[in-house]
């Protein structure tokens, strides 16, 4: 892949998962289908400076 | 089957045939189906949500779903979201022909915690946090961007991202967008030497409220 092409690819995955409203979600963690922890989460995936925004806003 | 919700918009049309549309109130909600053990993490389906974003934005202007958002019925949707969705009804007629660029900047003087320094996570996370609000513009290229570039927006917000970098959030019109990408030719030019990357067209995220 381009350089160029990689940074729109790198840019754009970054917008996905680090902007826009975030919305109360769920998930359940399971391990050879035996659910073991069940979330709630704000936040699926996002990087650690993320998770502070996300958690200074809720205080 | 769940849905992995990708925004939310103002028209039915807006949202198909690229995605499904899914009533949320007045509004639609766009998602992508996907079985229900498929681990949000999964590459491909990062790949294909932001192609599905991509495509979503060329129809039409939209607010932005965080990923990870995945609900199984509109009735669930619309539980989740009801309180904003006459805010967002406003923001999507407002801004139907504008859409948000980003202009990320280095910030050379801001410098990352090491986590080895500190004794708990909640110390480090503080740093961290500090950390990216210490970071700043250098002032020249500050100043060459207000001259070049925030004149083309119609609203815009400096917003601390990380501890190494700035982000100038902006709302534009479309047909702006092309002086857009002049402008960025040209604070190339003037300021040489300071490393950022402009990209458009992003649907509504810094001004959908999140941010702020």
């Amino acid at each position: 892949m381009a350089e160029q092409e990689q940074l729109i690819l790198v840019e754009a995955l970054d917008h996905l998962l680090d902007r826009g409203v975030v919305i109360a979600g769920e998930a359940v963690i399971s391990i050879g289908n035996v659910d073991l922890l069940y979330l709630g989460l704000n936040v699926v995936l996002a990087n650690v400076d993320a998770i502070i925004r996300v958690t200074n806003k809720d205080r | 089957m769940k849905s992995i919700a990708i925004g939310v918009h103002l028209l039915r049309d807006d949202v198909e045939p690229v995605a499904d549309a899914v009533p949320v109130g007045d509004l639609f909600m766009s998602g992508i189906a996907i079985a229900d053990d498929q681990p949000l993490s999964d590459r491909d389906l990062l790949l294909r949500a932001a192609s599905v974003r991509a495509s979503l934005l060329e129809r039409a202007t939209f607010v932005a779903v965080r990923y990870g958002f995945a609900f199984r019925t509109s009735g669930e949707a619309l539980e989740k979201c009801a309180s904003r969705l006459p805010r967002w009804k406003e923001l999507l007629e407002e801004h139907r022909a504008r859409v948000e660029f980003t202009l990320k900047v280095a910030a050379p003087a801001a410098q990352r915690p090491d986590r080895r320094d500190f004794e708990s996570g909640a110390a480090y996370l503080r740093a961290l946090h500090d950390a990216r609000d210490a970071a700043s513009v250098p002032e020249a290229f500050r100043r060459e961007v207000e001259r070049l570039v925030i004149p083309l927006a119609v609203s815009h917000r400096w917003v601390n991202r990380d501890s190494t970098s700035i982000e100038l959030a902006g709302l534009i019109d479309r047909d702006a967008l092309p002086r857009l990408g002049e402008a960025g030719q040209a604070l190339k030019q003037t300021v040489p030497g300071v490393p950022f990357l402009l990209s458009a067209p992003w649907p509504l995220e810094v001004f959908a409220g999140v941010s702020s």
